[in-house]
């Protein structure tokens, strides 16, 4: 179907065998002469007023260097995007278990253990918030030190306003009227945070960090240091996973080794527990969601209001913009005539909500995709025949009232999964059960749509860089990193066709702030995208001045040089190799590096109006499960699942079915096994033990396809994969559970207790548990 | 105490505290960072050894298990070249390397259960790698890059 030499074939990722041989260096890997080991003492209860916090006593104990607080930072350390009041270490109040309090960097992890547990600290208990939906009476405590709202624990609104669903609500012969909850999720990535910082003698200091946006890193960890950003190096080594999880938690940890490492002149490194990691780290958000529907009797949607509520918990880190996410898709891919979302995102102190693949529109789809097949039932139509009749095709507008530009795959995704999964036969032969049988199959459908890279959020821009090195190996940089999603290799391969060498002479160096290019975070799946375009537009510049230098050393014009693999031929066929076409170039003076921006064509979404355009492109899929329930247990078993994602032009191959094959399984995660639970702001599972995440054996075989429709701006035809490939495994699960015991969950995850009782089991709070964490010494922690 | 055991096909002797994990001593005493923390329970599978044949998690295992026998750390895969093995190249020819944290306790499952059979079931290397827990791939590269190589190694033993 393309032409291409590179893009879409088989490829290997780029870094793959030296992870596999055990060579890469991850961050906790690095071992440096004379480096300290860095440990922070967390608050071990949910809401307290800071009363004494004295470190002195910490530097008496042996081995230990340096014990600072947050006087160790520019206006303590306050730091935040969109809303701008985390500390990197905690400021008058702590409002969640866990969050960092002081920390210490020592000889031995064992002295700055020590050191923690001689720290003198006093805290004056505040009651907490543990509940979202009474986090805004009248007199629920206050989270935040002040309300950015000016309206107690609301943190943000956010609407879409596209027409007046009440009077079409009102008048439709169908209606929906429901309310859903989504659970917090964790990463639960393999590697956990750390950071490693050497001071320099500039008094600059260069981090080592294992978190997502190095740029961002870099002007979070100046700020709070009170430096000039240029005297920070933020440089990534390989990362063990992050899946939204390594941003804010890094600014942390990042500001807390560089003070460390400024203040004793010495390296400091910090690397997390799984304990620690799953206390400190931020959470996908949970949210409530009531979903108002409206159709005609032949199935017409014709509006759709939404009440969403979503817990930032302690600090709101990244949840304003997911929410913001999920508003913009929270009627779900359909035609609507009106729709309106109301959204609030809540402080509490339930731990700390932000970024999780997704973004709010795993949420809002798990949510509207359970809704759309409760409608289907009242309307006594086939799930699939409903989300075909109204889901949006090029030209339509979508629910926040922008019409689609570009080619849409949904229904083509719909399609697939319908005719793969044998959808008519299963679902017939699903509803002839006999009722009495206690291992019920059931066969369930979800879609999606998910808008393309930062949209409304902000500025959408990336740069790549190229540069052609004496040996003739070419160099590529990029402002955007590959945390395991496997960039490097998409930009590797972008580069390759871009340049028409091989994969094999191109080497991406590795994310640093000192060489590379800002190009603003690695988020919302825009790698592809945005730094797939930003190399493709550098790789034509090098490949333009590499042509100017063949056509001379042909003698024709360049329009008349032609490629051949890495030849160079001219009109009379005779071949030049890539070698003496730079060669040719160097003598020509011409200097052989290129860059390359680009930037997401204008769009303007009106936050004050709920109006405008929130997002340039769409991705598309859908995705269908077979599960067996068993009744008595409760337990659910995926069976299968089929699997259609539209996100145009495939880069690579292997890296997608990855993706796809990943996003399953975290989705399945999601809606069965992973219970995130916080009881009275105390979480209930610390480590792999009580939080379950699947394993080899929970995984379902996948079988799945990409519909590539045509996105002529994207990097070849590509948009993107990453996110939205998990966010429809938890709806289609949910909707097959229904299939299979008529009951709708409504709630996710839906454990065994879920299934079977119709409510989570409550669990003892472990507070000792997370005391112990904490890094607070049996004695020292004075709690009133 | 001294320890005195083969390592990746070595004998070393080393002085550590018996009660040092077998983990801390390999990446921390021998800077053998191949072998990953993950939970330090013995969840993951991260820092998945080979000690005498059978798989262990180096979290677990105490230093002063090792006295006396035979230890393979992922350093210890390789070709005769120094190079990647066939299953290293299997799991990157076959998409399964995202993030790579889990990479190397995988590698390790997988040759302790190609030194078993090399005609496992596909449930049979599910079983093997259910000790490993990965985050990003859902499994499926790394059970086919498994199954590849055991097809490569069965087809090459028959051509002796």
């Amino acid at each position: 179907m393309s032409d291409f030499q590179y893009v879409g074939k088989p490829a290997d990722n780029v870094d793959g065998l030296a992870k596999a041989m055990g060579q890469a260096k991850y961050v906790g890997d690095y071992q440096v002469p004379g480096m300290l080991y860095a440990q922070v003492l967390r608050s071990p209860v949910p809401h307290a007023r800071l009363v004494r916090l004295d470190v002195a006593p910490a530097l008496r104990v042996p081995g230990v260097v340096a014990a600072i607080t947050s006087d160790a930072f520019a206006n303590h350390g306050l730091f935040g995007w969109p809303i701008k009041d985390a500390y990197v270490l905690a400021h008058e109040k702590v409002r969640y278990v866990g969050e960092a309090i002081a920390a210490v960097a020592a000889e031995s992890v064992e002295a700055a253990r020590a050191g923690l547990a001689a720290i003198e600290l006093e805290l004056d208990e505040l009651p907490g918030v543990f509940d979202l939906t009474h986090a805004l009476d009248a007199d629920a405590p206050l989270v935040p030190l002040v309300s950015p709202t000016g309206r107690g624990n609301l943190a943000d609104t956010l609407i879409v306003r596209n027409g007046e669903p009440g009077p079409l609500l009102a008048g439709c012969p169908v209606q929906l009227d429901e309310s859903y909850w989504l659970h917090h999720q964790e990463h639960a990535y393999l590697e956990t945070e750390g950071a490693l910082a050497l001071p320099q003698g500039d008094g600059g200091v260069t981090v080592y960090i294992n978190s997502q946006s190095p740029f961002i890193t870099r002007d979070n960890v100046a700020a709070v240091l009170g430096l000039p950003a240029e005297r920070v190096r933020v440089i990534q080594p390989p990362v063990g996973g992050s899946f939204g999880g390594k941003d804010d938690i890094g600014y942390q940890s990042g500001g807390q080794v560089a003070a460390l490492a400024l203040q004793t002149g010495r390296p400091v490194r910090l690397t997390l527990t799984r304990e620690e990691s799953i206390l400190a780290s931020y959470k996908r958000e949970a949210m409530q969601i009531r979903i108002e529907l409206g159709a005609e009797g032949d199935g017409r949607l014709r509006a759709a209001r939404v009440h969403m509520l979503a817990d930032s918990g302690a600090y709101p880190s990244m949840t304003p913009l997911a929410a913001w996410r999920g508003t913009m898709h929270a009627a779900g891919p359909y035609r609507y005539d009106a729709v309106t979302v109301d959204t609030q995102v809540i402080y509490t102190n339930n731990g700390y909500s932000g970024a999780f693949r997704g973004f709010g529109n795993t949420e809002a789809t798990a949510a509207i995709e359970q809704a759309v097949d409760e409608l289907a039932v009242r309307l006594g139509r086939d799930p699939i025949d409903l989300r075909l009749q109204n889901c949006v095709r090029q030209g339509d507008r979508v629910m926040t009232g922008n019409t689609l530009q570009h080619a849409a795959g949904l229904a083509d995704c719909l399609e697939w999964v319908r005719e793969k999964s044998g959808w008519e036969a299963r679902r017939a032969e699903y509803a002839r059960q006999p009722a009495g049988r206690e291992r019920r199959r059931g066969l369930g459908v979800a879609c999606y749509f998910h808008g393309s890279s930062l949209g409304g959020e902000g500025a959408d821009y990336a740069t790549a860089t190229m540069k052609i090195e004496s040996d003739d190996s070419v160099t590529l940089t990029s402002g955007l990193t590959d945390y395991g999603q496997g960039s490097r290799t998409v930009f590797t391969l972008i580069a390759a066709e871009g340049l028409g060498v091989r994969p094999g002479r191109i080497r991406m160096l590795r994310p640093d702030t000192q060489t590379s290019i800002e190009s603003g975070p690695t988020v919302a799946s825009r790698s592809t995208l945005m730094g797939g375009n930003a190399t493709r537009v550098a790789a034509q510049n090098l490949d333009r001045l590499l042509g100017w230098a063949a056509a001379q050393a042909l003698g024709c014009a360049p329009a008349q040089v032609m490629r051949h693999g890495e030849q160079y031929i001219g009109p009379s066929e005779e071949p030049l190799s890539f070698e003496l076409v730079t060669a040719r170039a160097r003598a020509m003076g011409l200097v052989l590096s290129a860059h390359g921006t680009w930037h997401m064509p204008h769009i303007d979404w009106h936050f004050e109006t709920g109006t405008g355009v929130p997002y340039y492109a769409y991705v598309f899929g859908a995705q269908v499960a077979d599960v067996e329930v068993d009744t008595r247990t409760g337990q659910t078993r995926v069976v299968q699942v089929w699997a259609a994602h539209d996100g145009g032009q495939v880069i690579f191959p292997q890296g997608a079915v990855g993706q796809m094959n990943g996003g399953v399984a975290q989705g399945l995660g999601y809606a069965l096994l992973e219970e995130m639970t916080f009881q009275a702001g105390y979480p209930q599972s610390l480590n792999y033990d009580g939080y379950l995440i699947p394993t080899a054996l929970d995984m379902p075989p996948v079988e799945g396809t990409f519909i590539e429709s045509s996105f002529p701006e994207g990097p070849y035809g590509a948009k993107n994969m990453a996110e939205p490939l998990l966010i429809a495994a938890a709806p289609a699960i949910a909707n097959a559970i229904f299939q299979a015991t008529g009951r709708r969950q409504r709630s996710v995850p839906m454990t065994l207790e879920q299934v079977l009782l119709g409510h989570p089991l409550a669990a003892g709070a472990p507070r000792e548990q997370c005391r112990v964490v904490t890094g607070v010494g049996p004695d020292a922690g004075e709690v009133h | 105490m001294k320890l005195d055991f083969e390592l990746n096909g070595a004998p070393v002797t080393v002085e550590a505290p018996g009660s040092l994990s077998l983990l801390a001593l390999l990446r921390d005493r021998l800077g053998l960072t191949g072998s990953k923390p993950g939970c330090e329970i013995g969840e993951c599978g991260a820092c998945s050894v080979l000690l005498d044949g059978e798989v262990v998690n180096a979290c677990l295992t105490l230093a002063a298990q090792v006295h006396g026998r035979r230890l393979v750390t992922i350093e210890g895969i390789h070709a005769a070249d120094g190079g990647p093995n066939d299953l290293q190249r299997a799991l990157v020819t076959a998409g399964a390397v995202q993030c790579g944290y889990c990479t190397p306790g995988m590698v390790m499952a997988g040759e302790a259960l190609l030194a078993r059979t090399l005609t496992p079931s596909r449930e049979a290397i599910r079983t093997a790698i259910s000790g490993n827990l990965c985050r990003c791939t859902g499994y499926h590269q790394i059970v086919a890059a498994i199954e590849a190589t055991a097809a490569q190694r069965a087809a090459r033993e028959a051509g002796r």
